[in-house]
């Protein structure tokens, strides 16, 4: 078990490092981040000033070398814009997309699983239908598209929320609903499944025979044996979260790393990209890895390693 | 930003919706609040480029002098006289009374070190290039008498000190032998009207009036600039009390906001021009069709410039004729103009043997919306204009390399109300001349060797008819610069399009 | 991207079921016209192909013809509206109803050619790995975990903004990015039915690996593949929707409804339409994907569960 999680964070960092290579070259050739940062009305010289400033002109080789070199001893490089060191950056900012993350990943949970429920106990009942309604449209929907309307709907014509910023828990409903909403269909489906599944089992057969019926079976019996998968898919969700908030961080104008993400590949400050593909690709394999344990602690019957 | 004003933020936003006018909270507390998109990190203007830091050097920062946004004529500042006593050696008389955000008085060495300092290559200061063009040294010849040592006659100079030398206290950079050239970046001590009293960078920027400045005390006694990237996000704040000043509003946005109670639309020129240019020399194709006058003058007929003006750019944004601004010195409007007129267009298409058109890669970073009109003008015309809609710094780098045919440039001359400004960069040794025109080259550096003003107008004068004549460029039009700010600010604006937010008042 | 979070469990179902055979003819097209969510699902698909195919007939104006004079005029049905622009005009002054109508084309493509990439680098490999197992199964998941590491939206970005936006790169991209649903799916299934008799019965007789895949293999994975295809159709036009929206998917003046969203999201509240419409085109074509790819998967797999 251990050395399976070894080998998968082992995978991750060289994915990282391979990526963060690529990535490397590729802004260095499509652009210039002296230009970036001397802005849009900035003569030759300035240019060049900055270029010498940060070292730019020196050959890209040596300059990945350099940054290698620093990553190694634990050190990102500084970003070009902020004048600090990216991994200070990075843990500023860190918080914001937690927080996000985890609310949106409250409101997958508080929609998706009760409406499972409710459609499972009542198969093709009307609930059923909406609840496979909910699930069918959730998917369909663009996420960037829902949150422009939550900020129509919030921010003009019933402001109850406010729709940018990052201040306030109140700050935190509306982007926490839009990126939550994305998970719902996969999880709600899961858990209807899971439990329509359960119900079927010979010991719920037993249980009814006991004369237990809807809510309390449910609790006692079903829902905990039903979750189980659900919680692995979770955790799969909660690092997808993580890659959503590029696009509602963007929208509601929250200060986290989803938008500096853009912020800095779109300014290529190079250091700043680099540092977060290392920390999304590991957030993305920790979730996976997490799920995969969880799946095989669960279930005896898989075994990894 | 605490909690308490977000729930009035709120609150006032419920007030909105009921139609009642916002709490605009600006006027009761003296505090201006400007939103800015782009992130301030830095402070300090001798290391900085970008238009926002202009603006905030504007309240934080003095120079030797200023430059009459109206009348374009030098203004004394912390220097009260300047006098040339030969060509290239220039003595500067500097007030007595100038203090600095710390308290101490300014002196003769603090200027001959800041202009010393920037000249200096280990500064790596972003005006370095400006300064090294003409200084040689400045040296302190009296207590309150500085002399600049000239490397060549260069007419702007007093120009450059006016907008891009901000001025430290001796020792500022180097204190004790090490380098730091953030010392100023976060917290600024220099002569300005306002100090900076915290600073987060990327978040917020607090500035109260500085009551010893020598110079005309503001009259708002604290300016709070938020960052606020989204234009929305400022819109929604605005509407809510939030801000009370927004600046580089988009068209569409300002006209609507303004109509409401909530915020007055202000729209004031800018020294800033938009234009086309072309790849006449044939870097990117030595046999293209652009290397054919006929073809670029052609363009130049198709392009429906008054129209994009008036409903892309808005406010008192105008069509041009010419390879810079009408306002600025030098800008002679009598060279070739090419009236919109698809049909000729055509026809001159056709008379250089490309009746059906060709394909065109046009590169644009910025104003889409204009962008999509040129490439539909010219598609209507019989161009096939592939439009390449991109970041400033990739379409920088393409130009770089040479492997841009056209691009839809635009060009805010830092400000500066002169041919200079905008000529020197386009049309001389720069990836951005794609004339390929030695003569017109020569010309332009030309107009730099001389301070007689007379011969510099004839000069700009001729390079700028060439320019028309083989129509290196498309000129498009002037911008606009569209403000919305809060009902009970009063903000005036100047020619030169830059905000000075140290004028604005409450009403 | 937006969902590449699809109910992997779901799909699953159909897959593994497959192996046991396929349902007679007689019982699948019974299921097929059976299944409400199947019909509205390749009712709308069929409509918006059409609506694709006849748009020069069916648009009442060029979709890039400008008239800066006519911009931004609201829908007919709103004050100050123009009845030669149904749903108005965009920032260029171009008709939105004709935009909107050729923006169906524009997602198609997107659509089409990337779950189609996606779909042959996907069950290449899912095959490959379940057929051939050992150390090419470990290279195959070596892979697989490779990717399920990338940030794909934040990659996707990047690598458009490098190479430069067009129609072509973001397909590639776009499907590059979006194989291992197609990978997991087919990698089981392959294993299962290797170990399946009749597959051993081909390989006793001297039918090569190659003839085994083409034969035996494949055309046992046809309707799961179809099904994720289904699936991946809708995923990969939200895909390209969020890259243009970002402003590093198409270009303009090309239409399409993601860059629609980002031009109109500026006077968002003032021109909703700007944002609703093309929102609702782009809910319509997905969710028309994913309904067809639910019934396609109900219908497929043998319990028939039928809505």
């Amino acid at each position: 078990m251990l050395r399976y999680i070894a080998l998968r964070g082992l995978l991750a960092l060289l994915v990282a490092f391979t990526v963060s290579l690529a990535a490397f070259f590729l802004l260095n050739v499509a652009t210039d981040p002296a230009q970036a940062i001397a802005g849009e009305d900035a003569t030759p010289d300035v240019v060049e000033a900055i270029r010498a400033r940060y070292g730019l002109d020196q050959p890209m080789p040596v300059r990945y070398a350099e940054w290698l070199g620093g990553v190694l001893q634990g050190d990102f490089g500084e970003s070009y814009y902020w004048h600090k060191p990216v991994a200070e950056l990075v843990v500023d900012r860190a918080d914001e997309t937690l927080t996000l993350a985890f609310s949106a990943l409250a409101v997958t949970i508080l929609i998706a699983i009760p409406l499972g429920a409710l459609a499972a106990l009542n198969p093709n009942s009307w609930i059923d239908r909406f609840a496979l309604g909910v699930a069918v449209s959730a998917q369909a929907v663009p996420n960037f598209w829902l949150g422009l309307i939550m900020i129509i709907l919030f921010g003009v014509m019933v402001p109850i929320f406010p729709v940018s910023g990052d201040d306030t828990w109140r700050h935190f409903v509306l982007p926490a609903f839009v990126l939550g909403a994305s998970s719902v269909p996969a999880v709600m489906r899961l858990t209807r499944t899971g439990l329509i599944e359960v119900m079927g089992a010979d010991y719920i057969r037993t249980a009814r025979a006991k004369g237990f019926r809807g809510w309390p079976l449910l609790q006692r019996h079903a829902l905990r044996n039903a979750l189980l998968p659900v919680i692995s898919v979770l955790a799969v969700q909660l690092g997808q979260k993580f890659g959503g908030s590029v696009i509602t961080e963007s929208i509601f104008a929250i200060n986290g790393l989803g938008r500096l993400a853009l912020e800095s590949i779109l300014g290529a400050d190079i250091p700043t990209v680099q540092m977060l593909i290392f920390v999304f690709a590991i957030v993305f394999v920790a979730m996976n890895l997490l799920a995969d344990i969880l799946n095989a602690a669960l279930d005896p019957r898989i075994r990894i390693g | 930003m605490n909690f308490r004003l977000r729930a009035l933020g709120a609150a006032s936003a419920i007030a909105l919706a009921l139609s009642f006018g916002p709490a605009h909270a600006g006027k009761n507390d003296d505090t201006l609040r400007a939103a800015m998109a782009e992130e301030i990190l830095n402070l300090d203007y001798n290391y900085t480029t970008k238009r926002e830091y202009i603006i905030l050097a504007q309240l934080t920062d003095a120079t030797l002098f200023t430059i009459d946004p109206v009348s374009q004529e030098v203004q004394p500042s912390i220097a009260t006289a300047y006098d040339f006593v030969d060509d290239t050696t220039l003595d500067v008389t500097l007030r007595e009374d100038v203090k600095f955000h710390d308290g101490s008085t300014l002196t003769a060495e603090d200027v001959a070190y800041s202009y010393n300092w920037i000249k200096s290559p280990e500064s790596e200061s972003n005006a370095t290039g400006v300064v090294s063009r003409w200084l040689e040294n400045a040296e302190v010849v009296a207590p309150n008498k500085v002399r600049f040592h000239l490397a060549s006659v260069y007419p702007l100079v007093i120009r450059d000190m006016a907008n891009r030398i901000m001025i430290r206290k001796a020792g500022t950079y180097d204190a004790n032998g090490t380098i730091n050239r953030d010392a100023m970046a976060s917290d600024l001590i220099a002569t300005g009207p306002y100090k900076v009293t915290s600073f987060e960078p990327g978040t917020e920027l607090v500035l109260e009036r500085f009551e010893d400045y020598f110079g005309d005390k503001p009259a708002i006694q604290k300016i709070i600039v938020r960052n606020i990237p989204d234009v929305g996000t400022q819109q929604a704040e605005l509407m809510s009390g939030g801000v009370d000043w927004m600046f580089k509003v988009p068209l569409d946005l300002a006209e609507s906001l303004g109509k409401t109670p909530m915020a007055s639309h202000l729209s004031g020129a800018d020294l800033r021009v938009g234009f086309i240019v072309l790849d006449a020399h044939g870097y990117t194709d030595p046999e293209g069709p652009l290397t054919d006058v006929r073809v670029r003058q052609a363009i130049n007929h198709a392009l429906n410039t008054e129209e994009m003006a008036k409903y892309l750019i808005g406010g008192s944004a105008e069509a041009i004729h010419t390879a810079c601004h009408p306002a600025q010195f030098g800008c002679d409007q009598s060279v070739t103009a090419y009236p919109y007129d698809p049909e000729k267009a055509k026809a001159l298409l056709a008379e250089a043997g490309f009746a059906d058109g060709f394909p065109l890669e046009l590169w644009a970073y910025r104003d889409k919306a204009a962008a999509e009109a040129v490439a539909a003008d010219l598609t209507a015309v019989g161009i096939k204009v592939d439009l390449r809609y991109v970041k400033l710094e990739s379409l920088n780098q393409a130009r770089a390399a040479r492997d841009i045919p056209a691009y839809f440039g635009t060009w805010g001359s830092g400000g500066t109300a002169d041919t200079a400004a905008i000529a020197r960069i386009h049309f001389s040794d720069s990836d951005r001349n794609m004339s390929g025109d030695a003569d017109l080259e020569a010309l332009v550096l030309s107009a730099e060797q001389t301070a007689d003003q007379e011969k510099r107008k004839e000069i700009y004068s001729e390079a700028l008819g060439k320019i028309a004549d083989e129509a290196y460029w498309a000129p498009l039009f002037t911008y606009s610069a569209n403000y919305l700010v809060s009902p009970d600010l009063d903000f005036p604006l100047d020619p030169d399009g830059l905000p000075r937010l140290q004028h604005a008042s409450w009403k | 991207m937006t969902d590449t979070d699809m109910t992997l469990a779901a799909v699953d179902s159909g897959p593994e079921a497959e192996a046991e055979g396929l349902t007679p003819g007689q019982i699948f097209r019974q299921r097929l016209f059976g299944h409400t969510g199947f019909l509205i699902g390749a009712g709308l698909l069929l409509l918006i192909a059409l609506i694709a195919l006849l748009a020069p007939y069916i648009a009442p104006h060029d979709p890039f013809q400008q008239s800066l004079a006519n911009r931004m005029l609201p829908p007919v049905w709103a004050e100050g509206g123009n009845p030669d622009y149904l749903l108005g005009t965009d920032q260029n002054g171009r008709d939105y109803l004709s935009r909107l109508i050729y923006g169906t084309r524009v997602s198609i493509t997107i659509g089409v050619g990337a779950a189609t990439i996606g779909m042959l680098i996907g069950v290449t490999l899912g095959v490959l790995a379940g057929y051939f197992g050992g150390w090419v199964d470990h290279a195959i998941s070596f892979l697989l975990t490779a990717q399920l590491a990338l940030p794909g939206l934040l990659l996707a970005m990047a690598l458009v903004f490098i190479i430069g936006p067009s129609i072509w790169v973001v397909i590639g991209i776009v499907g590059v990015l979006h194989w291992t649903y197609y990978l997991v799916v087919t990698r089981a299934a392959t294993q299962r039915i290797r170990s399946l008799d009749f597959v051993a019965a081909a390989a006793a007789s001297g039918a090569t690996p190659r003839q085994i895949i083409w034969h035996e293999i494949l055309p046992n994975l046809a309707s799961s593949i179809i099904v994720i295809f289904t699936f991946e159709l809708g995923i990969a036009i939200l895909a390209e929707s969020s890259l243009s929206f970002l402003g590093v998917g198409i270009q303009p003046p090309t239409p399409s409804w993601g860059l629609m969203i980002a031009e109109g999201k500026q006077a968002m509240f003032y021109r909703p339409w700007l944002v609703v419409l093309p929102g609702i085109c782009l809910f319509l074509l997905v969710i028309g994907a994913n309904l067809m790819g639910d019934g396609l998967r109900d219908i497929t797999s043998p319990e028939g569960r039928s809505k």
